[in-house]
């Protein structure tokens, strides 16, 4: 490791932020999560706790419910490279041991085989006084000062949301360009320099003559005369922050800062990284802004292969689409922040990465689940399911779906669930989902979708399932059946004077797709004609949403009410809507 | 011839080096002058571990200027901040220096417990190595098993290591503990080192006299040989061997009557820079009566009778009996006089009762004294006490006939009264002498342990007999050190009676 690391961070009563303990990942943070939920206070604390200045002014409005008595504190356990000056303090710095989970003071006994890495903690306190105070926790229960220049090698680049903050394109102390530049006597040259820049004799007639009256009164009253203007610093305006970066734009020497909001950015961040050299910890706040889907794609891409801990918040499916290694976190309303195991999660990012970012995702099984679920919750909320910020996402499968489901869990993200039960597969992980997810996790009792439906149709009605109302696929299910039976004749009579009272397992299995008992050992090429069956049913978008009209139609739903509406209830609930007796 | 050699090594890129240095040979003048010349331009700071205060001292003296980029340090005061640093891992108070002064070998069980603590943790010593990238020993053969290694832990983890040391300096014996490591040998030492040489010039003399230089030199390669030092032929003028034989009864004691004492007296009336050495404490004590109190004792940086005292008076609780107790004990360690039978009894006794006794003459006085305990039975009680004492002293006939032989000891007591707690009065204090640094009179007596690092121009060694230098490894190097500190004349007090086994007499 040859970069700094964040191993652990803690943060008690700043802002909205009652206390949060987490450990983040080496390499690229990508903390998703609602609104207001303290996404933006996690990445300051980041920055308070390493900020490379000195900050003066502190505002009550960082301590939770303003309360300034009990104060603030900001923790983070660090892993810090040997080119980080802490080992050429004055007063020497002790490494704590790092398990992974905690830091412990090593112990006369050894670490006894765990794998240990050297940490240092560092705390910002926002004390009753409205001041910070910087210290480095030693292992013998002390604390040392933790000197700004240490902040300062650690380098922490910090692109903030705030649109108009360009201050690492300027020479304002601390900036990623004044450490660029890092010229010590800068400031003191030009002072003087500019202090000889006769502003008198810019002035017009009447305001030089003011001046020289000004001058005389204050002669007069003994105050010191033979007044000049001159350009001078002063409390909080230093000259060197009135330098910033120019660039030529068609012939014309421009302030970068005048330049979109995306370039600013990623020239803060090219600055940095030239600076550095190596590798500073980085913090963005969405970064998104300002970036145009391809600019995002590459700036994570960049972040993801940079050897640096970087955080990030973000908004922008584009982004997140980018991610390949990240770790991802989310925050919840709590203001928890909890893992989504990346592994599990990683092919449903690429395919649809505004799951991860809406307000409520449901997870569905496949596609048909997908259509009907988004169609009934349309028919339960009166309006399109993305005005309450829904998202219905296709799992992909059941196994590909459960995995999801977890991820999502255990992260503490809100969402929703539509599965299936056919076989039964893996009770006791679908069993503490359904304790995570009460009445917002919906799964048939067995079954899927299409066998529910059709299994309580009446008989008279199955003719009607058939006809596809666009008339599209009526001729293409109806062969579907007549090849189960090897029926040369394709018309519904016909099939069903062949099965008889078979008809209904018969549309199910074509509905579904299922391989024939006979055909079970056959080639695998022509198992898949049987399989691609379901295609011509259901199991497509409009199919799927077909089914859901259908199931209104066709008079199922007060058959089914008693399963589906405490489901639409709990998804009208988690978005604030009140509870509906029926559907209609 | 050698000292091109020896700074070409220093200053090359090997890792460990390690250069044998007899003394008065430049050895810190090349450790110095190798400081002054990396410390300012390596990266990190440059670390000299010293064995003693005196040493740090010597280094300081000769690297005035370097800045902060060099550090000088008893190697127990590093091993002491790193057990600071994790006391609450080794299951020790946040202060190890105390801890150590209250435990017998004390600062070698501290070694102990901070050596394994690095060698389970390596990343506490690539801490150090990374603030010290180079590391000079000096009089390395003094390191115990520990302090060994804990700089090879150093070398390990990437400083450069420097190391002088001479193998027939190594007086100190090695505390013999639970988990301790064996002491280093010093021929696979060599075997390891990147690059060795050997001090051979003797520069010390060069002012002084030469012949006793080379003399001394000869001297150390027959003792380190195992032969004998010819006091018989081959002399320079520069050494006066005096045939005497000790007169006292009591045990380590020493005296010489009548003649036999007259190129003694004459001897050390002539010089204006002596050292006089000894081997045991009874005997320097019993030496300073030998030269009328004239020359003063040479107490060096420990002050083992305050240490006590300081545990004792902890101990006592409050109970002005067992203070008066501790107080005695003291003074019989730092002075003479101030016997049990005529004076610690009676105040002891005192300061039991509550001064209830009706009394006068000296058992009033004592009671006088014991009441300092008595109405404030702490650290400050004694403080005036001690004070008091010396004041009598002086106007007190009963009282006349005590001595103080350690008179920084006692004083350091009398000053202790004027902290809030005893504790932190004798850290302060011992920090205070670690800074400032004291050096011994110009006439001094000393024990020869407390004298290793020293020089004079001239200096007697007495006495040197069976009893003193036997024929042990030991004994050979404790000669060799009492022999090596004079720069001009030397003085050797032998018996005929009892002879010792290293010399050939005259």
């Amino acid at each position: 490791m040859s970069s700094p690391i964040i191993c652990q961070l803690l943060i008690k009563r700043f802002r909205s932020i009652r206390s949060l303990i987490w450990y983040p990942a080496n390499g690229l943070n990508i903390i998703l999560g609602g609104g207001d939920v303290g996404k933006t206070t996690i990445l300051d604390a980041i920055s308070l706790v390493l900020s490379p200045v000195n900050i003066t002014t502190l505002s009550d409005a960082e301590y939770l419910g303003r309360n300034v008595l009990d104060g603030f504190s900001i923790t983070a356990v660090l892993f810090l490279p040997p080119g980080s000056g802490i080992d050429d303090q004055v007063s020497p710095s002790w490494p704590w041991a790092w398990n992974g989970k905690e830091r412990s003071v090593p112990t006369a006994d050894g670490p006894r085989g765990e794998t240990i890495d050297p940490v240092y903690c560092v705390r910002v306190s926002g004390t009753p006084d409205l001041e910070l105070s910087y210290e480095i926790l030693q292992p013998d229960g002390n604390s040392s000062p933790l000197p700004v220049a240490i902040r300062r090698a650690i380098g922490l680049v910090r692109l903030s949301g705030d649109d108009r903050n360009d201050r690492d394109l300027r020479l304002v102390q601390g900036s990623a360009l004044d450490r660029l530049i890092s010229d010590k006597g800068l400031r003191s040259r030009l002072a003087s320099e500019l202090a000889d820049v006769g502003v008198k004799e810019h002035l017009k007639e009447e305001a030089r003559t003011a001046l020289d009256e000004l001058d005389v009164s204050f002669m007069s009253q003994g105050l010191p005369s033979n007044l000049d203007l001159a350009v001078t610093g002063g409390q909080g305006i230093s000259i060197a922050a009135l330098i910033g970066l120019t660039a030529n734009r068609d012939g014309i020497q421009l302030p970068l800062s005048s330049w979109g909001a995306g370039t600013r950015r990623i020239s803060a961040l090219a600055i940095a990284a030239q600076n550095q050299g190596d590798t500073p910890i980085t913090v963005i706040d969405e970064i998104e802004r300002g970036l145009e889907p391809y600019r995002q794609h590459a700036l994570v891409s960049k972040l993801e292969a940079g050897k640096s801990q970087a955080f990030v918040t973000t908004h922008s499916p584009f982004a997140l689409q980018a991610a390949n290694n990240a770790s991802l976190w989310y925050v919840d309303h709590t203001g928890a922040i909890g893992s989504l195991d990346a592994p599990k999660i990683r092919g449903h990012l690429h395919r649809d990465p505004e799951a991860f970012l809406s307000f409520l995702t449901v997870v569905c099984e496949g596609t048909t689940e997908c259509g009907f679920v988004n169609a009934l919750l349309m028919r339960a909320l009166s309006t399109t399911t993305k005005q309450y910020g829904i998202h219905v996402s296709d799992g992909g499968g059941q196994e590909s779906a459960l995995d999801l489901i977890e991820a999502l869990a255990s992260g503490g993200a809100r969402f929703a669930a539509f599965a299936d039960n056919e076989d039964g597969k893996h009770p006791e992980r679908w069993k503490k989902v359904e304790e995570k997810l009460g009445p917002l996790l919906f799964r048939w009792t067995s079954g899927c979708v299409e066998q529910n439906i059709i299994a309580e149709l009446e008989d008279e009605k199955l003719e009607l399932l058939v006809i596809d109302p666009s008339e599209e696929r009526t001729g293409m299910r109806l062969r579907t059946l007549a090849e189960r039976l090897g029926l040369q004749q394709k018309d519904f009579c016909s099939i069903r004077a062949e099965v008889k009272a078979g008809i209904r397992q018969l549309i199910i299995e074509a509905a579904i797709g299922a391989v024939p008992e006979s055909k079970r050992a056959a080639e695998k090429s022509e198992q898949k004609v049987f399989k691609s069956h379901a295609r011509h049913w259901f199991k497509t978008p409009e199919g799927s949403r077909e089914l859901e009209q259908k199931m209104f139609a066709l008079g199922v739903w007060p058959k089914l009410k008693s399963q589906l509406l405490p489901f639409c209830n709990a998804v009208r609930n988690a978005v604030g809507l009140q509870e509906v007796q029926d559907l209609s | 011839m050698n000292d091109e050699a020896v700074r070409e090594a220093l200053h090359s890129d090997a890792r460990l080096v390690i250069i044998e240095a007899p003394a008065g040979c430049g050895k810190t003048h090349q450790g110095a002058e190798y400081a002054r010349q990396v410390g300012g331009a390596t990266k990190g700071r440059l670390l000299i571990l010293t064995h003693t205060h005196a040493a740090c001292s010597m280094f300081a003296d000769r690297t005035k200027g370097v800045g902060s980029r060099l550090e000088i340090r008893t190697i127990d005061s590093v091993i002491g901040q790193v057990a600071a640093a994790y006391h609450s891992g080794l299951g020790i108070p946040s202060n190890p220096a105390v801890w150590a002064r209250q435990h017998n070998d004390g600062h070698a069980k501290l070694a102990v417990k901070v050596v394994t603590l690095l060698k389970n943790y390596p990343m506490i010593t690539a801490t150090l190595a990374r603030r010290y990238p180079v590391v000079v020993c000096d009089e390395h053969q003094d390191s115990s098993g520990d302090q060994h290694a804990f700089a090879v832990a150093m070398l390990e983890q990437g400083s450069k290591l420097r190391i002088f040391a001479d193998p027939m300096q190594n007086i100190f014996k090695k505390d013999n503990i639970e988990g301790v490591c064996a002491p280093y040998d010093w021929e696979e030492l060599k075997g390891e080192a990147d690059r060795f040489a050997t001090l051979d010039v003797p520069h010390r003399w060069r002012n002084g006299c030469p012949e006793l230089g080379e003399w001394t030199l000869r001297v150390r390669e027959a003792l380190k040989s195992g032969g004998k030092v010819n006091l018989k032929e081959g002399l320079p003028r520069s050494v006066i061997v005096v045939i005497a034989e000790n007169a006292a009864q009591r045990n380590l004691e020493y005296r010489i009557t009548g003649s036999h004492r007259k190129p003694v007296d004459n001897f050390e009336s002539a010089q204006s820079s002596l050292l006089v050495l000894t081997r045991y404490n009874d005997t320097a004590r019993s030496l300073r009566a030998f030269f009328n109190r004239r020359i003063q004792l040479w107490e060096g940086h420990t002050r083992g009778a305050l240490e006590n005292l300081t545990d004792a008076v902890a101990s006592a609780n409050g109970d002005p009996g067992d203070l008066a107790a501790a107080v005695v004990e003291f003074l019989g360690k730092v002075g003479k006089g101030f016997s049990r039978s005529g004076f610690g009894d009676r105040l002891e006794q005192e300061a039991r009762e509550g001064c209830a006794r009706d009394c006068r003459g000296k058992p009033a006085t004592l009671q006088e004294l014991a009441r300092f305990i008595v109405s404030e039975p702490n650290h400050h009680g004694i403080s005036k006490l001690l004070r008091r004492l010396f004041e009598l002293k002086n106007d007190d006939a009963t009282f006349r006939e005590i001595e103080m032989d350690c008179h920084r000891e006692f004083w350091d007591a009398v000053a202790i009264g004027g902290f809030a707690s005893m504790e932190d009065g004798l850290a302060e204090i011992t920090r205070r002498r670690t800074y400032s640094r004291p050096k011994p009179s110009d006439k001094a007596i000393s024990i020869i342990h407390k004298a290793k690092g020293l020089e004079c121009d001239s200096a007697i060694v007495i006495p040197c007999d069976a009893r003193t230098f036997k024929d042990t490894k030991e004994s050979r190097c404790l000669l060799y050190v009492a022999i090596s500190r004079a720069r001009r004349r030397l003085m050797l007090v032998v018996s005929r009676d009892a002879p010792s086994p290293l010399l050939v007499l005259p």
